[in-house]
C-alpha cells in the first residue's frame, strides 16, 4: 500500500464516523490546499514535507515514525542521531535487521523515569 | 538510558564516553543483629528480583506507575545492600524514602559537595546501610511504611515516598580522558562493550521503606575527583520501589526469594562475614542520620517487646577483602 492509499482509507474510515475527517476539513487543519492533500492520496504528488506528515499523524492518530516510514522519509531526530556516530548505527541497524520483535524490543526498552 | 537486565540495573551514558557505564544490583543478605554492637559485612546471598513498574501497571498503586521505574520484593525486617559495579567513575547519589542515605538531606537532583552526598564508584564497592557515623553506617532494612520506623518517617514525619531513589552521573568525558587515558584511545565498539559484571512479611502493608538497622563498619569514601569531575547534565536516575514479598507474588504471579538465614544460624554454621580495606580518606557520618532511633528500639520504644531473631553474634570467620577482590558471596 503506497502512502496516499494509506492515509485515504484511515481517513476514510475516521470520515464514516465523524464528518470533521472529510478531505477539506482535515487539509485545513493541517494547513494545506485540500486540492493538494486530493493528489497525496491519489499518489499525483510526493508526499508532503516531515512537519505535514506528523501533523497527519497527529490528525488521524497514527503513528508518525511509520507514516514517514511509508512516505519513505528518516524522521529528522533520527537522523541526527545517526549523524553523531554514523558507522555505529549503521552497522548496529545492519546487525539487527534479521533479529526478531522481542529481542528489538529487549534492546529498546529502558527503565522508565516518571514523576517523583 | 537504563537497562534491566538478569537482576541488575545498568546506567550507560554513551554520548559522554563509550566506556562509561555503571551497574547496580541488590543483594539479599543477612540482618545483622541491631544492639549497639559492630559488626563486619554480611555477605551478599544473592540478587533480589527486579521487575519493571510497566509491566505490572494495572496492578500497582498510581504513585508507582507515575513514578515510573522498578521494584523489588523485601520481607518485613529484611536487610539489603547496593552492589555497585563498571571501571568508568561515577557518581552515585542513592536516598531512601527520599532521605539522601549520606547526608541525610531530603532529595534533590544534582550533586552537593559540602557535605558531599554521593558515594564515587568504583571505589564505593558497595553501601549497606545509613552514614551514621565515620567508619559506620546502620543496615538498611525493610519496615512498612506508616509505622514511623524508617528514616523518611523519623526525618520528615510523614510517610510519603518509601522506595530507594538512586541517581547516577558519569565523570565528564575530558575528566576520564585526562586520568585514564590521555596516552592511548582504545579501540572502541559499542557492541562488543563489556557489561562490566565483577565478581564482587509480616505486613499486609503494600509500600515499604527502609529503616536504620544494626551498626556495621563501613567507610564511605571521600570523592578524590572533586564534584567539578562529574557530568550532572548526563545523569540518569530511577525509583526503586519495595514491594511486600506477598504482595511481590499477588502482583507478578513470581515466588520471591526465600527469607535469608537469621545471622545466628548463619554464624553459627560456621560461614563466613567479610570486612573490607582500603585506606582512602572515609567521610563523617551525618548528623541527622546518626540520630535515627533504630528498628530494634524502635520496638522496644513502642512498647512491641524485642525485635526477633535479634540475639548477638559473634563472627567467627571474617574474610579479608580489598580492592580487586570483592566478592562478598555467602551460601546457606
Amino acid at each position: 500500500m503506497t502512502f496516499g492509499e494509506y492515509i485515504r482509507e484511515h481517513r476514510e474510515a475516521l470520515k464514516s464516523e465523524d464528518r470533521r475527517f472529510s478531505v477539506r476539513q482535515v487539509a485545513q487543519r493541517i494547513g494545506v490546499e485540500p486540492a493538494y492533500l486530493s493528489k497525496i492520496e491519489r499518489g499525483d504528488v510526493a508526499p508532503p514535507s516531515e512537519a505535514k506528515i506528523r501533523a497527519l499523524a497527529e490528525e488521524l492518530g497514527e503513528d508518525p515514525d511509520v507514516l514517514l516510514a511509508m512516505a519513505g522519509k528518516v524522521s529528522s531526530d533520527l537522523q541526527e542521531i545517526i549523524r553523531k556516530r554514523p558507522q555505529l548505527f549503521a552497522d548496529l541497524i545492519r546487525q539487527l535487521k534479521s533479529a526478531p520483535d522481542h529481542a528489538l524490543l529487549r534492546i529498546a526498552r529502558d527503565v522508565r523515569d516518571g514523576d517523583w | 538510558m537504563i537497562e534491566l537486565m538478569n537482576n541488575q540495573l545498568t546506567f550507560r551514558f554513551p554520548e559522554v564516553h563509550q566506556k562509561a557505564a555503571c551497574s547496580i544490583d541488590f543483594q539479599r543478605t543477612l540482618r545483622i543483629p541491631d544492639d549497639n554492637r559492630e559488626y563486619p559485612l554480611p555477605p551478599g546471598l544473592g540478587r533480589f528480583p527486579v521487575e519493571h513498574v510497566d509491566d505490572f501497571a494495572n496492578k500497582l498503586p498510581d504513585t508507582w506507575r507515575s513514578h515510573g521505574g522498578v521494584f523489588i520484593p523485601m520481607y518485613q525486617s529484611e536487610a539489603l545492600w547496593i552492589n555497585f559495579s563498571g571501571d568508568y567513575p561515577c557518581a552515585v547519589k542513592i536516598a531512601a524514602g527520599k532521605i539522601n542515605a549520606v547526608s541525610g538531606e531530603t532529595w534533590s537532583n544534582g550533586l552537593s559537595a559540602d557535605p558531599q552526598d554521593y558515594a564515587v564508584i568504583p571505589e564505593q564497592p558497595w553501601l549497606d546501610g545509613f552514614n551514621v557515623s565515620e567508619d559506620f553506617i546502620r543496615q538498611f532494612v525493610a519496615m512498612p511504611l506508616g509505622e514511623g520506623f524508617t528514616a523518611e518517617e523519623q526525618i520528615t514525619g510523614k510517610a510519603e515516598h518509601g522506595g530507594l531513589q538512586i541517581i547516577v552521573y558519569p565523570m565528564k568525558h575530558d575528566v576520564y580522558v585526562e586520568h585514564f587515558e590521555r596516552a592511548v584511545e582504545a579501540d572502541l565498539d559499542y557492541l562488543d562493550m563489556p557489561m562490566f559484571s565483577r565478581t564482587v512479611c509480616e505486613s499486609a502493608a503494600p509500600d515499604m521503606g527502609l529503616a536504620p538497622g544494626g551498626l556495621m563498619r563501613q567507610e564511605i569514601y571521600e570523592d578524590e575527583y572533586g564534584i567539578d569531575a562529574w557530568d550532572q547534565d548526563n545523569g540518569f536516575r530511577c525509583f526503586i520501589h519495595l514491594a511486600n514479598s506477598e504482595q511481590y507474588q499477588m502482583i507478578t504471579g513470581h515466588q520471591p526469594p526465600h527469607k535469608p538465614a537469621t545471622a545466628k544460624d548463619y554464624t553459627e554454621a560456621g560461614l563466613p562475614w567479610f570486612d573490607y580495606y582500603d585506606d582512602s580518606k572515609a567521610l563523617a557520618g551525618s548528623d541527622t542520620l546518626g540520630k535515627l532511633t533504630s528498628v530494634a528500639a524502635k520496638v522496644i520504644e513502642k512498647g512491641k517487646g524485642l525485635l526477633p531473631d535479634n540475639e548477638p553474634v559473634h563472627p567467627k570467620t571474617v574474610k579479608i577483602i580489598s580492592k580487586g577482590n570483592v566478592v562478598r558471596d555467602g551460601e546457606f
